[in-house]
């Protein structure tokens, strides 16, 4: 195993040790002080870091790094690999991931200075930051699987932060909700590369598949995709997670989490390339995606959730970059998008102090923006344009409608048919808030 | 000093295993003092005989005897977190009953000995009236599924005169009419469509833990596994109906689970909708889901048990009617209990870097392969497991603090080391799964061994899978005599364990 093998297994694995170490410490009632805990991950992310720098130093002359551990589980002919692959497509997003971290780490320690939750917050970007680094140094589907839950988990976490206030943690199941539903679509789209293809790795090439297959396959990762890019139909999910604290919406949600998705697509670019009703899906998902972020936006009245379709309606154009196979292109788009929003997010909070210095250097108001497009439109057009963006184009309507409706009053309805009557007074009915009391008397026995 | 012979032969450590937990009832039962420090007696000595059990099982046949120690150590887990006023000698008692039965049932190779361990490990249930107000449907389902058993049992008796199961391997003895009532056995016992509702009833109203131990027997997969996989092969085409009838239940249960807002119940119809899972990996006779399944199995049992302890935990520091309909912010004033509560519950739906994704991952693949249509909806069980799991942590743990507590409610060392050991066990089970994924992999042969010989596969060169092209290489596995043999064609006929 040559130097640059072990310094990419040191990039992966070191935020996870950290996370795994003072989570233990935790557990054992051993809290680290906040400055000891921002120091050792500056230190991380620092190391991190020049780590990666080593690693495009090395990818400017060489293909790829690849570190093959073997399986992490095999049985009959079946294996689990485990593959670290870095390459051109690769070494830019472990780049992003690692300078982020390490910059949200240093911004966060003074941002939730005396939070109840920094400890928390620290332990969820560490295992953050391992969950994306081995999603993005993954040289294999089922990897890049297990890395790409963890990232879902702690986004889940991070949005219910706050977890004192009831609608943050709401939106958090919601999230959570469509994180697992389209999740579906990368187990189900790995179980088939292994089927078809008999492998789901791609280090040493795309597994090959063509016709039917491949189109079923590449659906299937555009549903994982979609899912995690907050793409048209599902995007009603990004608002909501606007509820955790800045700095995770900035990693999260300008940066790693909400582009993770497009990383899938060019990661799966060699398959959709022979699909032409994929590739046109792509497309046509992007573009919905643009519209949609770009007319909502407009109508959104906070800084966060502005941003939010801003990132949206940039992650739309970057699919239907992809979709048209222009991946270098689609890559740098990423790139700028990734910075500027991260950028413009930890800067929200401070909005109106940002602005009101720039009125005071100029010696006036900013010129709006953006205004010109919807006043060529008809007054009634404008009106119902308006309508439709506040409710975020319908979408969260609809998938409460004709999804969760549906579901629990199925739910609700089987649960009235196998429910019995009870002789106890406690039956807790379904709906109905029971107040908790310090062991009060009980007819259930233990 | 070396130990003499004896000690460490199988029949002798098998005795111990079993014959300590059920000595230690009766001493509970008599004296009526020191429960818990009889118990956690008996229940190591159950854990040395089986570590033992398993070191002496030879290569690749340890399945049976690995689960003797899981459940061993899971109920001296579950003695160690039983609050004060939940271990009474009677608690105790019967919860040692359950566990010499249930190693009794683990071991045996005789039918009838079988029969007699469904029916002790179910009587504790019964003699004590545990299921209170609710406890018709959880009799109904588990008398029925005594019945059944004891009918198929005796069917098969009458029919063969053979009460050896490694003899009646293969033969299909007593026909259809044995099998039905076989799969009958399982419905009822392991809460298998349209027999489901005793399970969410009976962790209603019953002991939280002595019922999750009964529920984690797995007495249904253990029927599976023992009696109908490898007695009845020509049945093959009949066996399936089991499988989407579990695949069925996990779903019916998954969507039963979204609005369920008693946590006693939403965690048994989560724990039942996982473990309707296992059922469906070891009919699909794919290596992989059958390896699934089994290690599914153990993620199941430790992660249910670990819940329902919590849950228990949770009742007896705020008061038994904890709901899910709204938040009730405990985590502040329990985090460890939180944080373990979401580990385990995450391990049982799969997280990534626990035991549950290694089984969730070969369970779907498994699956998949051998029913691509039915196979699929096992995923979307899961991921609607893992809303209600998420809903239910967030409701019980998450939102604004309660006032007015001034008592310790967060774990205490006892409880903490039980719970870090269970937590430890999924998470490093996950990272390295290598060492239970293999162990079970023999696991697989020894279910194996039985049934395919018989089928027209050969699995020496590979076998092929009923519905796909995918080829398999035969698995290897030791005779008798210790010999490595690949393919079935080679495999003696009386290795059964």
């Amino acid at each position: 195993m040559n130097a640059f093998q072990d310094i990419l297994i040191f990039v992966v694995a070191t935020p996870g040790v950290i996370f795994a170490v003072f989570g233990l410490l935790w557990m054992m009632d051993r809290v680290p002080s906040e400055r000891l805990l921002s120091w050792i991950t500056g230190l991380t992310f620092a190391a991190c870091t020049s780590g990666v720098a080593a690693l495009v130093w090395k990818i400017a002359s060489a293909s790829s790094i690849t570190v093959t551990f073997g399986s992490w589980f095999a049985v009959g002919s079946y294996h689990f690999p485990l593959v670290l692959m870095v390459d051109r497509l690769s070494v830019p997003f472990l780049a992003l991931a690692a300078v982020l971290s390490g910059l949200i780490g240093q911004f966060s320690a003074t941002y939730l200075h005396r939070e109840s939750g920094f400890l928390r917050f620290f332990l969820l970007l560490h295992l953050f930051a391992f969950g994306s680094l081995l999603a993005f140094a993954a040289g294999s589907f089922d990897l890049l699987a297990a890395g790409w839950e963890i990232v879902g988990i702690t986004s889940v976490f991070l949005i219910g932060f706050f977890e004192r206030r009831p609608a943050p943690v709401e939106n958090g199941l919601y999230v959570f909700g469509i994180y697992r539903a389209c999740d579906i679509g990368l187990l189900v789209g790995i179980f088939a590369m292994h089927h078809w293809a008999g492998t789901a790795s791609f280090e040493s090439g795309f597994p090959t598949l063509t016709g039917a297959r491949a189109v079923v396959v590449c659906l299937l990762l555009l549903l994982a995709a979609s899912g995690k890019a907050a793409q048209v139909p599902f995007s009603g999910w990004l608002p909501r997670a606007m509820e955790g604290p800045t700095p995770s919406s900035a990693i999260f949600y300008g940066a790693i989490s909400i582009h993770a998705g497009a990383y899938l697509l060019l990661r799966a670019q060699p398959l959709l390339a022979q699909s032409m009703l994929a590739s046109f899906l792509v497309i046509l998902i992007g573009a919905a995606t643009a519209i949609h972020g770009t007319i909502v936006g407009r109508a959104s009245a906070d800084a966060k959730t502005s941003l939010a379709y801003a990132t949206l309606t940039q992650v739309g154009i970057v699919f239907i970059e992809i979709g048209l196979g222009w991946r270098w292109l689609a890559m740098a788009h990423i790139m700028g998008n990734a910075t500027v929003r991260t950028m413009q997010y930890l800067r929200a909070p401070s909005m109106l102090h940002d602005y009101h210095q720039m009125h005071s250097a100029i010696g006036g108001e900013l010129s709006p923006t953006g205004k010109q497009i919807e006043d060529m439109l008809p007054e009634r057009v404008q009106l119902w344009l308006y309508r439709w963006a506040l409710d975020r184009g319908h979408l969260d309507t609809m998938i409460e409608r004709w999804v969760v409706a549906p579901l629990s009053q199925l739910s609700a309805y089987l649960s009235g048919r196998d429910r019995t009557p009870v002789r106890s007074h406690t039956t807790i009915r379904p709906g109905r808030a029971v107040e908790v009391s310090i062991a009060g008397p009980t007819e259930r026995s233990h | 000093m070396p130990l003499p012979g004896w000690v460490l032969r199988t029949s002798f450590l098998t005795s111990v295993s079993i014959a300590a937990p059920w000595l230690a009832a009766a001493v509970v039962t008599t004296f009526r003092r020191q429960a818990r420090i009889f118990g956690c007696i008996a229940t190591l000595l159950s854990i040395l005989a089986c570590t033992a059990l398993v070191w002496r099982a030879p290569n690749g046949e340890s399945l049976y005897e690995t689960l003797m120690l899981l459940f061993s150590s899971l109920t001296l887990g579950a003695i160690l977190l039983l609050s004060r006023r939940d271990s009474g000698t009677g608690t105790i008692a019967e919860i040692l009953t359950l566990l010499g039965s249930t190693l009794l049932a683990y071991s045996t190779g005789n039918l009838l000995v079988l029969l007699g361990a469904w029916i002790l490990s179910i009587a504790p249930f019964l003699w004590a009236s545990w299921f209170g107000a609710r406890r018709w449907r959880p009799m109904i389902g588990l008398l029925s599924s005594s019945f059944a058993i004891a009918l198929a049992i005796g069917f098969i008796v009458v029919r063969t005169g053979v009460f050896s199961i490694p003899h009646l391997k293969g033969q299909s003895p007593g026909g259809v009419v044995a099998f039905a009532l076989l799969i009958v056995a399982v419905i009822f016992r392991k809460g298998i469509i349209p027999a489901q509702a005793w399970v969410a009833d009976a962790a209603e109203s019953g002991p939280l833990l002595p019922t999750a131990l009964l529920l984690n027997g797995h007495f249904g997969a253990l029927l599976v596994v023992k009696l109908i996989v490898p007695l009845f092969p020509e049945t093959d085409h009949r066996f399936p109906v089991l499988s989407y009838l579990a695949i069925a239940t996990a779903v019916f249960v998954a969507i039963r689970a979204l609005a369920e807002n008693s946590p006693r119940r939403l965690l048994a119809f989560l724990a039942l909708s996982q473990s309707a899972c296992i059922l469906s990996g070891l009919e699909s006779r794919t290596a992989e889901g059958m390896t699934g399944a089994l290690v599914h199995w153990v993620v199941v049992t430790v992660s249910t048990v670990g819940l329902f302890g919590i849950l228990r935990l949770l009742e007896v520091r705020f008061g038994e009617n904890l709901s899910a309909s709204r938040h009730l912010g405990l985590a502040e004033h329990a985090p460890r209990l939180a944080v373990s509560f979401a580990i385990l519950g995450l391990a049982l739906v799969g997280l990534p870097g626990t035991l549950g994704f290694c089984s969730q991952d070969l369970l779907i693949h498994g699956t998949l392969t051998t029913h691509p249509l039915t196979g699929l909806l096992l995923p979307i069980a899961t991921a609607m497991n893992a809303v209600s799991f998420f809903r239910l942590f967030t409701r019980l743990f998450l939102g604004k603090r309660r006032t007015g507590f001034t008592i310790a409610a967060d774990a205490l060392p006892r409880e903490r080391w039980v719970l870090a050991a269970t937590v430890l066990f999924v998470v490093l089970g996950g990272l390295f799964p290598n060492a239970t994924v293999i162990e079970h992999s023999s696991g697989v042969d020894v279910v194996d061994q039985a049934s395919f010989p018989f089928d027209n596969l050969n699995r020496g060169k590979g076998y092929a899978d009923k519905n796909s092209s995918v080829q398999y290489p035969g698995p290897k596995s030791k005779s008798s005599a210790g010999l490595e043999v690949d393919g079935a064609e080679q495999r003696p006929m009386g290795v059964y364990r």
